[in-house]
């Protein structure tokens, strides 16, 4: 049913395709010049025939020459920049005309999707953010530039590794389960690998498509939003070599907060173990003998220079003296360096345009074993073959390489390792070598691991695309365009067969090849007639792609040479593995736009894919959009308003889908591995699913933007997305035997409100000032899951509930009278049937009014609040005097919570002994310290106070200097003296100062809301210069 | 009009690669892929060589360190009297388990849960689907849908016994889910009543044990298995003839190891196994595994006895020497050198069942049925392979219970009985001597509760027929 309806769309794209030829008619010849003001002949200006789809071109010398139907009167000769001109031929056969520079409103061109636009006639909300605001920032991936600068995107850096990716989303979460990240379009090429291969030096400009009208030309893959990258060209005229450099200094971005030193630590063991005798009934001197006895083995080493440093009642003896104090978060972070070259030639004639670059970064990192550096080269060409025919090809490549410590809650993550291990703990032994026996984890040691362990990575990337351009007809445009974006990656693993994750095997090196390859094909027929009242254009299109992903894997141990990580040096192979994942996808698109009077803007646009990932009964999806736009200003009705300069109104409605989900996702399959005795084995992995289908979104969106006084630009937005069929990976009870199964179950809504304004505080010939403030909120609800509730974690999921809303018990304090913790009973909340208090329940002596308990199990759990902000968005001010240039640039959070389970590792009361703690764990209750929110401590612990609860959540909001940037342009006359087209100094700041509450390195954590031990972000302090010649 | 012509040429030939892409895509197969790593349910069921593959999987998922290989056993003995977790030195590794102080959020009670209802759904697809394979001999196919229902026993009966109270407190009470066929994804399983989970481990260990023949290889279920099995079953449920008749029947011309195999390490199987998991050197747990935990170097190395219990052996026992006190790693208590580990850590078979266990339970059952020679003489013939010069007991009734039920303290400590022995037969539990949590609670105490697991939150969560009302008591 599906194939027979895709043949008859191909044949009637065909039919279309066929009656292009066959109109001709009696007509007489016109020819003429075209030339600008200054009498300059203009190549490549429209003259069209007005009222009909013929026409020509003006070569080089502004030449035109064309048949004119009889009856035909005027001729409409169109040229960018420059004001439409209308001319009556009056049966002439030499027609001449000047056109004039379109000063009113220089157009601006944006580029979109699928083709171009100007900003006037576009229907959609997107927002262009321009190559100045990427270009000398010191980050090794562009999209961490754009945190702050467009409304509706958000931007959010969970790890410091130098080349880590960020996660974008535009407009909130739109998936449960599926990815939530937009589509990146490079050069109209769709990327899939890594966005921190393109270097931000390359970047001319970066738009983000937000709306419906936007981005539904994506089809299935545009529910998150697209952001188009497109990158420098040349430019006809003379050449232009230019050469920037930055160098600059980074560090960790904040303190966090304090850990404690050997003494501290040393006490606290100490009291613990003495809490922990008295509760098991000891006496006082009993449990003091028990202190003494056991601390050294509870801290794992004695950091004094005595046998017996405390007295009687745990306190450090005046003038011991401290032997071991290690700091390890010192020991492992340390300060970057980073360095950035760039030489970009760029140039062209009338008929060639190049553009080439060679580009150099590298970040040495603010951890131990966290470094990266990336060389680049871009070559851009586009030369017109005939005057019809041009071709071009854009290409890219880079080389990377980095070293990237694991993250997460292992043992080898340095970052945690620092949070962990005490600071009695040395980093040597009394010989020099490492010492590896800390009692948080027992044979790492960060240091010594970040020597002898290697976790290196390197991608070659190759992003190339190729396009040729038919000029069919001045109203016929074709375009035929293939690419390919490959990336081929190699991965490293070494653990020493000493100490660390190699130790119990000798060591263990693995080995990873992957070899990813996209490549995609699109025709893109455009057809486009002007008169001197309307404009309409017919977009038709088809488009092909897929892409594979292989890997093989190898790993070895046992190895009896020391730091030789190659698989060559182990004796004992493991079992190696290999295989290949391919997605494929087909599609067919069309667009209409049509424009009245340049008052009124309409477009429409429809598209078809049929993808490999959907379950057989779902193959193809069917999206399409609806936008308009309204220019009141241009309206005669309108009063003429001094202070109003531009109004437009705009709205639009569209579906889109996402396709996000693994490649093989429908289908039920026994996976391999599940190996015994000796022999193979196969385990189920997946339950099928034939109705696994697109992820739906529909999504409305209406703007405004004005204009007023000539300063003061502002832009509103009011957008509501409602996705449907929401993937997610449905938990089942056990009885099912796998525990989840993915499904199209729910339904969720992101509504939100965005607004930028520019106001221009001064301009004159000395000065020029700008503020420029964005706000962006989002509110996000799950409309319908096919369950009630879905605990996951810390959230629960469920009707009318944000995604990341935090599910868990309410922390009440600590009980004045015995140090235990309490949580607020909530007998009436819906965590449990019954609303009778249990056994456990009393009056907070705290004086809340409120029913608690010391028993954990007794409390119920409660909705707390949401990890997503409520407000965010960015405010920048520039100021320019002469030739020196300030900008400052802040970016602010506000409303988002975290569950800060960095800190609960370090505020554990004693379960974990030998942890190291924060300094706040120091004011744990003690009888004579009873008024305090951090509980008894007590080695092995059974009070269970360090387990979820809001005692660790905490508000994420924040306000954050990113950027600040003082430039100096050195002045015309002393640049030409130097026979150089410019030059160019600056210094410039990024994440230099941060406003919040949050107690961790950094507030920005995962976008959901929880930390996981990532290395934190970085402040940069950068000078850079940049030469023209 | 050249310039026209060669436009029109291009154009036609746009047309063409236009015509030609647009059927090219239409191509059937271009939008159905499958995975390379990974094979669809049918063809799993297809050849008997890849449905013996599915079984060998089940086993895997047995041997898996959240199950059979090491949370079960370890945690049934350290929910008891005689072993410990040391208090210091233990990597927070099994610490609520012992201070009896467990939620049902806690991996130890999650991750046991989930990895038994696995292998109940993997052997349930083999039960269910064997009959479809072509090309298998009715041999084949009981030898596959015996194993698998040997499996899926093993796998209810440790649940069972792990996540409800006992039956010899109450028969009828909520037990664990019942699900041997059905894949519906919504409704939701209720706990069944023990009885009725006990009744379908009782009808799949009989049809195992009549269509399985007997296997060599101790790695894999076989009729012997099946039998000492459902005397395991039959023990719980208090029905002491029919426990006797089937532990006879497994131990049956089995000779006891003797007492120098005991000392190898109970790392590989020998005479008297019944069934083992069969870890090889490249497949094992490493770390995850019993003799990481016990063996007193090399790994873990966290359990300790207790001094009450190593008192309780006589000093003509041979297995005396399975406690050791080394200064210079415990200077406060005993360390245990019962498991150990082959050249590489983790390298160890672990020895599920074995003989000496079903002549225990012969013992027990002949004690209970009021045979007190018979029960007399089972009782010897352990206790000389540990102490040659031992005097065969005369004693009867409650005493020579106790007898009984020391002995199997004393013989199959570490290898995860004492928690069940504990609960199926209602004993007070008390803990003296250098634990360093002690309880004494007898079964009419409200502490009881403790020697059940609460049923896991996340399946309370995710079964839409269950909710917090349902879960144990005390939790």
């Amino acid at each position: 049913m599906q194939q027979r309806m895709k043949r008859l769309i191909g044949c009637l794209i065909l039919c279309c395709f066929m009656g292009v030829n066959n109109t001709f008619a009696q007509s007489i010849t016109v020819e003429g010049i075209v030339n600008d003001e200054n009498g300059l002949p203009l190549p490549g200006v429209t003259v069209i025939v007005a009222g009909t789809s013929q026409g020509s071109t003006t070569n080089f010398d502004g030449y035109y020459t064309l048949p004119v139907p009889s009856g035909k009167e005027k001729l409409v000769f169109s040229y960018m920049g420059m004001q439409t001109r209308t001319e009556p031929i009056n049966n002439r056969l030499v027609v001449n005309v000047v056109l004039q520079v379109n000063l009113e409103a220089l157009e601006t061109v944006m580029i979109v999707a699928y083709g171009t636009s100007t900003k006037e006639a576009y229907t959609g909300a997107a927002s262009v953010v321009d190559n100045k605001i990427i270009e000398d920032r010191p980050v090794s991936s562009f999209e961490k530039a754009l945190q702050g600068t467009t409304p509706g995107l958000m931007v959010s850096n969970s790890s410091g590794q130098p080349g880590a990716a960020s996660t974008v989303r535009i407009r909130g979460i739109g998936s449960l389960s599926a990815g939530s990240a937009p589509l990146y379009v490079l050069d109209g090429a769709p990327m899939s690998g890594s966005m921190s291969d393109i270097n931000p030096n390359d970047i001319e400009s970066v738009t983000v498509l937000k709306d419906a009208a936007a981005s539904s030309l994506y089809g299935s893959r545009a529910a998150n939003g697209v952001i188009l990258i497109t990158t420098k060209q040349g430019k006809s005229g003379f050449t232009k070599i230019s050469f920037s450099s930055q160098l600059g200094i980074s560090e960790r971005i904040s303190e966090g907060y304090a850990l404690m030193n050997a003494t501290q630590f040393y006490e606290q063991s100490w009291m613990g173990l003495y809490n922990e005798a008295l509760l098991d009934g000891k006496t006082i001197n009993e449990a003091q003998a028990y202190a003494q006895g056991a601390v050294k083995e509870v801290v794992g080493y004695n950091p004094f220079g005595v046998e017996s440093p405390l007295d009687s009642n745990g306190k450090l003896i005046p003038g011991t003296q401290v032997v071991t104090d290690t700091d390890w978060r010192d020991e492992i972070y340390k300060t970057g360096l980073i360095q950035t070259y760039n030489l970009n030639i760029s140039g062209g004639s009338e008929s060639t345009k190049v553009f080439m670059s060679f580009g150099y970064f590298k970040d040495s990192g603010t951890t131990l074993g966290s470094d990266f550096s990336r060389a680049t080269n871009k070559i851009n060409v586009s030369h017109k073959i005939n005057n019809f025919l041009k071709a071009g090809i854009n290409s890219q490549l880079s080389y990377s390489k980095t070293n990237a410590p694991p993250s997460g809650s292992g043992g080898a993550n340095p970052v945690r390792s620092a949070e962990v291990i005490n600071a009695a703990s040395p980093v040597y032994d009394g010989a020099g070598n490492y010492e590896w026996g800390n009692k948080a984890i027992f044979d790492f040691n960060p240091v010594g691991l970040a020597a002898l362990d290697k976790y290196t990575y390197k991608t070659k990337r190759a992003v190339m695309s190729t396009y040729l351009d038919v000029d069919i007809s001045p109203s016929f445009k074709f375009r035929t365009t293939a690419g390919i974006d490959t990336s081929l990656d190699e991965g490293l693993n070494y653990y020493n067969p000493d100490h660390g994750n190699g130790a119990g095997v000798n060591g263990r090196s693995t080995a990873s090849r992957s070899d990813l390859l996209s490549w995609n094909i699109s025709n893109i027929l455009t057809y486009a007639r002007s008169t001197d009242q309307s404009y309409f254009e017919v977009l038709l299109g088809q488009e092909a792609l897929g892409t594979d992903y292989s890997v093989l894997s190898a790993a070895v141990t046992d190895f009896s040479v020391p730091g030789k990580p190659d698989l060559i040096w182990g004796a004992k192979p493991e079992q190696p593995g290999s295989f290949t994942t391919s997605s494929t996808m087909v599609s067919y698109l069309s667009q209409i736009k049509y424009d009245y009077d340049k008052r009124i803007y309409l477009s429409t646009s429809a598209r078809m894919d049929g993808s490999s990932r959907f379950g057989t009964n779902n193959k193809y999806g069917l999206f399409y959009s609806f936008g308009a736009g309204w220019q009141l200003s241009k309206e005669s009705w309108m009063p003429e308003w001094s202070w109003l300069n531009n109004a437009k109104l705009r709205a639009s409605y569209g579906t889109s889908g996402n396709n996000n989900i693994g490649n093989y996702a429908s289908l039920g399959l026994y996976g391999s591995g599940a190996n015994y005795g000796g022999y193979p084995g196969l385990t189920p992995i997946q339950l099928e699913n034939k109705d696994l289908s697109w992820e739906k979104i529909q999504s409305f969106n209406i703007g405004l933007e004005l204009n007023f006084f000539s300063k003061l630009q502002t832009s509103f937005e009011f957008y509501n997305r409602n996705s449907d069929g929401l993937l997610f990976a449905r938990p089942l009870s056990a009885g099912t035997g796998i525990g989840s199964i993915l499904s199209n179950l729910g339904a969720m809504k992101n509504r939100g409100i965005e607004a930028s304004f520019k106001y221009n505080l001064i301009d004159n010939d000395k000065f020029y000032s700008a503020l420029g403030l964005n706000i962006s909120t989002n509110s996000n609800e799950i409309l319908q899951l096919t369950t009630d509730k879905i605990v996951s974690g810390t959230k629960l999921l469920e009707e009318g509930s944000s995604i990341y809303q935090f599910y868990m018990r309410e922390w009440a304090g600590v009980n004045p009278d015995n140090g235990r913790p309490m949580w607020f009973v909530n007998a009436d909340a819906d965590d449990r049937e019954e609303n009778t208090l249990p056994e456990s329940a009393f009056e907070d002596p705290l004086g809340s009014g409120k029913q608690v308990t010391s028993d954990y199990a007794d409390a119920e759990r409660k909705r707390l609040g949401n990890a997503l902000p409520k407000v965010y968005g960015g405010v920048n001010y520039e100021l320019a005097y002469k030739n020196f240039d300030l900008n400052f640039y802040l970016y602010y959070s506000y409303g988002g919570k975290a569950y800060n389970s960095d800190y609960v590792a370090n505020m554990h009361d004693g379960t974990q002994s030998g942890t190291n703690l924060a300094v706040d764990a120091a004011n744990a209750w003690t009888p004579n310290n009873r008024y305090t929110d951090v509980p008894r401590y007590v080695i092995n612990n059974t009070d269970q106070s360090e387990q979820m609860s809001s005692r660790f959540i905490e508000d994420a909001s924040y306000l954050r200097f990113k950027n600040i940037n003082l430039s100096y342009q050195l002045p015309e006359s002393i640049c030409k003296s130097w026979k150089l087209n410019s030059f160019r100094a600056y210094v410039s700041a990024e994440n230099i100062l941060t406003f919040t509450k949050f107690k961790g390195f950094d507030p920005e954590v995962a976008i959901n809301g929880t930390t996981n031990n990532n290395i934190p972000g970085v402040k940069v302090v950068t000078v850079g210069f940049k030469i023209e010649l | 009009m050249k310039i026209f012509e060669m436009k029109t040429k291009v154009i036609n030939l746009i047309k063409a690669a236009f015509l030609v892409l647009v059927l090219a895509g239409c191509s059937k197969d271009f939008l159905d892929l499958e995975p390379t790593d990974a094979i669809s349910e049918d063809e799993v069921f297809g050849s008997y060589v890849t449905a013996n593959s599915a079984l060998m999987g089940a086993y895997d998922q047995l041997s898996s360190f959240s199950f059979g290989g090491l949370y079960n056993p370890i945690m049934a003995d350290i929910m008891g009297e005689d072993v410990m977790i040391n208090s210091v030195n233990n990597w927070n590794w099994f610490i609520p388990v012992y201070q009896m102080n467990l939620l049902p959020n806690y991996t130890y009670i999650d991750a046991p849960w989930w990895a038994g209802y696995k292998l109940i759904f993997n052997a349930n697809q083999i039960i269910n689907n064997a009959i479809y394979i072509p090309d298998a001999t009715p041999e084949q196919m009981a030898s596959l849908v015996g194993q698998a229902q040997v499996l899926r026993a093993y796998a209810m009966l440790k649940l069972a016994q792990m996540y409800s109270p006992a039956y010899a407190k109450n028969p009828d009470a909520p037990s664990i889910l019942l699900n041997t066929d059905s894949d519906d994804l919504d409704a939701g399983f209720v706990r069944a009543k023990l009885s009725e989970v006990y009744a379908q481990i009782e009808s799949d260990l009989i049809a195992a044990a009549s269509q399985l023949k007997a296997n060599d290889d101790k790695g894999f279920f076989d009729n012997r298995s099946a039998n000492a099995l459902l005397a395991r079953l039959y023990l719980d449920m208090g029905k002491w003839e029919m426990a006797r008749d089937h532990a006879k029947l497994a131990s049956k011309d089995l000779t006891l190891m003797d007492i120098n195999d005991m000392f190898t390490g109970f790392s590989t199987r020998n005479s008297e196994t019944i069934y083992t998991i069969a870890y090889t050197q490249e497949d094992n747990n490493t770390y995850l595994s019993l003799p990481s935990f016990y063996w007193p170097v090399g790994g873990y190395s966290s359990m300790r006895a207790n001094k009450d219990f190593v008192s309780k052996f006589s000093a003509a026992d041979a297995r005396k020497s399975f406690f050791l006190k080394l200064d210079e790693i415990d200077k406060d208590r005993f360390l245990i050198v019962k498991f150990g580990h082959n050249n590489a850590v983790g390298n160890a078979e672990r020895i599920c069942i074995r003989a000496s266990e079903m002549i225990l339970i012969e013992a027990e059952c002949e004690a209970e049925l009021g045979n007190h020679t018979e029960a007399q003489n089972a009782l010897y013939k352990v206790q000389k392979r540990a102490n040659p010069g031992v005097t065969k007991s005369t004693a009867t009734d409650q005493a020579l219970m106790n007898e009984v039920l020391l002995e199997r303290r004393k013989e199959l400590f570490g290898e995860g009985f004492r928690w069940q022995d504990i609960k199926r037969r209602q004993l007070p539990f008390v803990r003296t001597g250098d634990h360093w949590v002690k309880f004494s609670f007898t079964a009419q105490d409200p502490d009881y509760f403790r020697l059940t697991f609460p049923i896991p939150q996340s399946e309370i969560d995710a079964n839409p027929a269950l909710s917090n009302s349902d879960q144990n008591m005390g939790y």
